[in-house]
């Protein structure tokens, strides 16, 4: 099948596919029993015709008459001949043969049955031109075997076979095309859900996410439209999560922006140095923040599994990625007088190393927050001293730690803990936590060493 | 030292000319690639400031085609974009670092000193970081103007920590920096040297420990 045919039938509707499957084994179907009626029909009609001709024969046998000198008489009355030879449709021939084989009456150069096993022999053949099927009968007499052949044209039979043969094919054509008839319609009424659902897929808006009716469907659309549904229910959920996130961010974005403006039309009118000076000052620190918030939000979304190209993912050396970003965020840990550093071990993680920096800056950026003057903030990585062996990451600092009772919540977006600087943007761990399911790794909040602190650590599936 | 600085955006470039200019540079500002050239023509820059979307020919092409003019000064990419292929791109043509929008002042005027220094030490004598001096051909060390004797493995550490000033180098590349006079020499006595030069170099000159990685060299102080 080419690729065009192919196509075809493949959007073919269902009730012609059934159709196209089931008519050529249907054909076939009739051809054969057309076959076998007219085979089982022919034989007793050939049997009836050939015991009619037999009859007539034996009846002709009962006038021989044998003389004692060894001559054969065929003593039939010429009424008994007309009797013989008349037929409505063929034409009937006879003959006589003696013991010898010699002419005694009727149609000479009628061909005779070779004498067999049977009596009366029946033979096929041709006289003056005209198939004819005839019985040969051997008859004893005191005189010898004298043989006697009566033999028909064919035209009753012809004529019979093709009368049964147009029947059959009648009634055999109106069977496969009341069979056909019946696909047709079944198949229609079969399909009569499917259509309703699709009738019901048709007439909904684009917009519509609401749950296909189950009700009316067949079992065996049902997971497929059990499959729409549960799509439907994610789309919906993530055009929730969507929303909530739009409004989350327009609130991150126009809060610091109307704090912005307000001070700066405050500022116009200002005269007053000093008063000048504190609202820069406010201003500069409200730019930070915006910025923040604007690579948070970028981060976050560049973060998304479908943001990410597989291209990216490639084999990363964990350790360069520590000491990365330790070094970068040096000079704010000496700012806060926080001790912060690495103790680092040689381990490979297939990744995106950009994301994984982001990751890493994003974990450093909120220990650093939570903790205060002369803390401790340490990066790791390594293998787990389990079997298993594998590659991890953690970030862990001497601050107040994570209640376990919000552990489960720090991940969620714009989530902040009650008590939190006004700094952040909450986003942070959003993005961590995008980051490790997109690297299919596990994330584990929990306490730092001795039960103080927070220590986050991300553990790499085994490569 | 003069900056030439290629930025569209007026408010951005008036905000990097005037902080820079507050520093100590010498700073001009042309709108476009094809202005940037012409100014190139006329004068010498120490370091280009470059913004990858600007009208008409963009940074890449700029940066690309100073790179086959046989120009070698510093150039800073500035830009807004910070998807990955334009990091690499950037990097790849023969910039020498880059800078994300929005950014702090004392950031940019930083990385401006760290790419001028790096660019004057291959070529010239001398290393100033803060308070600190180095004339490399002669191998000498000044705090201010005050002489500092240095052993030959004290110079080889301060000489790497100075080249590389504002960046934190490992404690296995000070060690390397040292090794061809010393085999067999453990990290160690990195920390030990690093203790003598501290204790020379006086309360001056900042050289960082990072924990777990290695020193920094900084302008300020502790």
């Amino acid at each position: 099948m080419n690729r065009a045919s192919a196509q075809r039938a493949h959007g073919m509707t269902i009730r012609r596919r059934l159709l196209l499957i089931l008519i050529g084994p249907l054909a076939l179907l009739l051809a054969i029993g057309v076959v076998l009626d007219y085979a089982a029909g022919i034989v007793p009609l050939r049997a009836a015709f050939d015991q009619a001709l037999v009859n007539e024969t034996l009846a002709a046998a009962a006038q021989l008459r044998a003389r004692s000198g060894g001559a054969v008489e065929f003593d039939l009355p010429p009424q008994a001949i007309e009797m013989l030879r008349a037929d409505k449709y063929d034409t009937v021939y006879y003959l006589v043969l003696g013991p010898h084989d010699e002419y005694v009456a009727g149609d000479d150069g009628l061909p005779t049955a070779a004498s067999g096993l049977e009596n009366p022999t029946f033979l096929d053949a041709q006289f003056h031109g005209r198939t004819i099927r005839g019985v040969s009968y051997r008859h004893t007499t005191p005189a010898g075997i004298v043989t006697i052949t009566v033999a028909e044209t064919t035209n009753k039979r012809d004529q019979a076979w093709h009368r049964m043969l147009i029947s059959i094919l009648l009634t055999d054509t109106l069977q496969f095309a009341a069979i056909l008839l019946l696909i047709w319609v079944g198949v229609r009424l079969g399909l009569r859900p499917l259509i309703a659902l699709r009738a019901q897929i048709d007439s909904r808006s684009a917009q519509d996410l609401a749950p296909l009716d189950e009700k009316h469907v067949p079992g065996e659309v049902r997971p497929l439209t059990q499959a729409l549904n549960r799509l439907f229910a994610t789309v919906s959920s993530n055009a929730q999560s969507q929303q909530q996130f739009l409004a989350n961010a327009a609130h991150q974005l126009r809060t610091p922006l109307a704090g912005l403006q307000t001070q700066l039309e405050l500022l116009r009118h200002d005269t007053d140095a000093v008063a000048v000076r504190e609202r820069l000052i406010g201003l500069l620190e409200g730019t930070r923040r915006l910025s923040h918030t604007a690579n948070q939000l970028l981060a976050l979304a560049r973060a998304e599994p479908t943001a990410t190209a597989a291209a990216d993912f490639g084999d990363v050396d964990l350790r360069d990625l520590a000491e990365e970003a330790v070094a970068k965020h040096f000079d704010r840990a000496l700012r806060q007088h926080i001790d912060l550093g690495v103790e680092a071990t040689r381990a490979r993680a297939r990744g995106s190393a950009w994301l994984l920096r982001e990751m890493l800056a994003n974990l450093v950026d909120n220990a650093l927050a939570y903790t205060p003057a002369d803390g401790r903030v340490t990066v790791r990585c390594g293998v787990t001293a389990d079997t298993a062996a594998l590659s991890y990451v953690e970030v862990e600092d001497d601050g107040p730690g994570i209640p376990p009772d919000q552990r489960a919540r720090v991940t969620a977006r714009f989530y902040r803990p009650p008590g939190a600087s006004g700094d952040g943007c909450g986003l942070g761990l959003a993005i961590v936590d995008e980051i490790v399911r997109g690297h299919h790794a596990l994330l584990d909040i929990g306490s730092g060493a001795n039960d103080r602190g927070t220590r986050v650590r991300v553990t790499f599936p085994a490569a | 030292m003069r900056i030439l600085i290629i930025e569209d955006d007026a408010l951005v470039a008036d905000g990097m000319r005037r902080g820079l200019s507050q520093v100590g540079f010498a700073v001009d500002h042309v709108p476009s690639a094809e202005l940037a050239e012409a100014a190139l023509q006329q004068e010498n820059f120490d370091l280009l400031l470059v913004d990858l979307g600007l009208p008409g020919v963009d940074g890449f092409e700029l940066v690309r085609r100073l790179r086959r003019g046989g120009k070698s000064m510093p150039v800073l990419i500035v830009t807004a974009r910070d998807a990955l292929a334009d990091r690499v791109g950037a990097l790849d043509l023969g910039a020498d670092d880059y800078l994300v929008k929005p950014f702090a002042l004392p950031e940019l005027a930083a990385r401006c000193r760290a790419l001028i220094r790096r660019s004057k030490s291959n070529s010239d004598s001398g290393i100033s970081i803060g308070a600190l001096h180095l004339d490399i051909p002669r191998r000498e060390t000044r705090v201010q103007s005050r002489a500092v004797d240095l052993t030959r493995r004290e110079w080889a550490i301060l000489e790497c920590l100075a080249l590389h000033a504002g960046q934190v180098v490992s404690k296995d590349r000070l060690q390397q920096a040292i090794s061809s006079w010393d085999e067999g020499i453990t990290t160690n006595a990195v920390e030990v040297y690093i203790s003598r030069l501290r204790g020379k170099l006086g309360d001056e000159v900042g050289i960082r420990t990072v924990r777990g990685l290695g020193y920094r060299l900084d302008e300020s102080p502790a």
